[in-house]
């Protein structure tokens, strides 16, 4: 087994008493894609946020090549792991506005941003909407934006938390493809899913958050 | 006391050009301007910080910011006096009734305004913004900007409040600014002074000008929170 694209070794989360994990480890192999399931407060969304450098904790982080301690995230870090939350922030401004935030961040010229931002849109199917405002889409579009948001930057490794919650019908749907679509297209992804649909995509390696610790379905 | 002449004179001396009143609202809405946009971005910097970065003594904090909303102008124009007075620590400066001293005054007014609404705009912030800025790329210094935006009718909200505040002043004004004519009167001294003198006329006139001033900057918020599409 080659190393790991992205590890946490050591992870230790407590909130007040309740400790969350103690001394737990995981491993996310490159071009890989992964699912973490495990029942309600189990830990998955906090494993994703440590994961994104947006929740402090204890224990050794490593990332190709280089580690650190997950206390002292590194800021390079996040250029290429993107975290999407369950309901994902839009920001005030234009859907295509929202695609171009990372790219500007990333000193990218405005034209290559609006390009970029366009094609994004038309990968999920938004491409109409791009000058709406976010307050007038649906749950399922504003999900399929932050997709869209979060594919723009091409990251290395992809943090999805419950993509499909609070979506039905075929909002549901289109939201599964594009999150189907992401594993499929070489990316690192982990999901943190309660949807039997996601958990049981083959290209998905499932991973049990239980306990305090994270093992392997398979 | 005879109302409708006096208001009558005072609409007739608005609109005569009398360069002496315009004057007195120039320096009004020049001072609180310029105190204003001087004092905007540390105030705005200092109640973002205090809203999301934890230290101690952050709730003591608090409440003597909150405290000092309520300090008495007056007071605020008597500190800066003895600072600025000639045997005071910058008097060297020779500002004492200047319009600068006034703009100093002003400052010192408005930052406990400026801090209070930031903090609670930035406190009442949906945590995501901070954190997507965060993951798609921003530093902290972006991701604090983006959360100011995406919270920036809070942030106007204190901007005008904090306008509002100065350019309705007096006891500072009089304190620090000396309420000389053509340099440092401005409309809430001049409305003092002619009112002592039993001339309503020039009084009703400017009074006239602060509602007009007062109702713009609620026009204004409430437009321009329109057109940031919020329902």
């Amino acid at each position: 087994m080659s190393a790991p694209l992205f590890s946490l070794l050591g992870l230790g989360k407590s909130f007040g008493e309740r400790v969350l994990f103690e001394n737990a480890q995981v491993g996310f192999e490159a071009g890989s894609g992964y699912v973490l399931t495990g029942p309600n407060g189990s830990g998955k969304t906090t494993l994703l946020r440590i994961a994104a450098g947006l929740e402090p904790a204890r224990g050794q982080a490593g990332f190709r090549v280089q580690s650190s301690a997950i206390a002292e995230y590194p800021e390079a870090w996040r250029r290429e792991i993107v975290y999407v939350h369950q309901q994902p922030y839009l920001f005030h401004t234009s859907i295509e506005k929202n695609l171009e935030y990372g790219l500007a961040r990333r000193g990218m010229p405005p034209a290559e941003r609006i390009a970029r931002a366009r094609e994004a849109l038309e990968w999920a199917g938004l491409g109409d909407r791009r000058t709406v405002p976010p307050h007038k889409l649906s749950g399922g579009e504003k999900q399929r934006v932050a997709l869209a948001r979060a594919k723009v930057l091409n990251p290395t490794l992809l943090l999805l938390d419950e993509p499909t919650a609070n979506l039905d019908g075929d909002a549901r749907r289109q939201v599964l493809e594009l999150v189907t679509a992401l594993c499929i297209e070489n990316h690192t992804v982990v999901v943190a899913s309660h949807d039997p649909e996601i958990i049981r995509l083959a290209i998905l390696n499932r991973l049990h958050v239980y306990g305090g610790h994270i093992k392997s379905d398979d | 006391m005879e109302l409708f002449e006096p208001t009558r004179e005072a609409f007739r001396l608005l609109f005569s050009a009398d360069a002496a009143l315009w004057t007195i609202i120039w320096t009004s809405l020049w001072c609180s301007t310029v105190a204003i946009l001087l004092i905007a971005p540390p105030a705005i910097g200092t109640g973002y910080l205090i809203a999301k970065v934890a230290f101690p003594g952050r709730r003591a904090l608090v409440v003597l910011v909150q405290a000092l909303l309520s300090f008495p102008t007056v007071v605020v124009g008597l500190m800066i006096y003895m600072f600025l007075s000639r045997q005071g620590p910058l008097g060297f400066l020779r500002l004492l009734f200047t319009p600068e001293a006034m703009i100093i005054g002003y400052m010192v007014i408005a930052f406990p305004v400026l801090v209070v609404f930031t903090l609670s705009a930035v406190q009442g912030a949906d945590p995501r913004i901070y954190e997507t800025a965060r993951s798609l790329g921003a530093g902290r210094a972006r991701a604090a900007l983006t959360t100011l935006y995406e919270v920036r009718f809070g942030v106007m909200a204190a901007v005008f409040n904090g306008f509002g505040r100065v350019v309705s002043e007096v006891g500072c004004s009089i304190m620090v600014g000396g309420n000389i004519a053509g340099l440092t009167r401005n409309i809430p001294t001049a409305i003092a002074l002619e009112t002592s003198k039993g001339e309503f006329t020039q009084g009703i006139a400017l009074g006239f000008v602060l509602i007009v001033v007062a109702i713009g900057i609620n026009v204004a918020l409430a437009w321009l929170q329109g057109r940031g599409g919020l329902d």
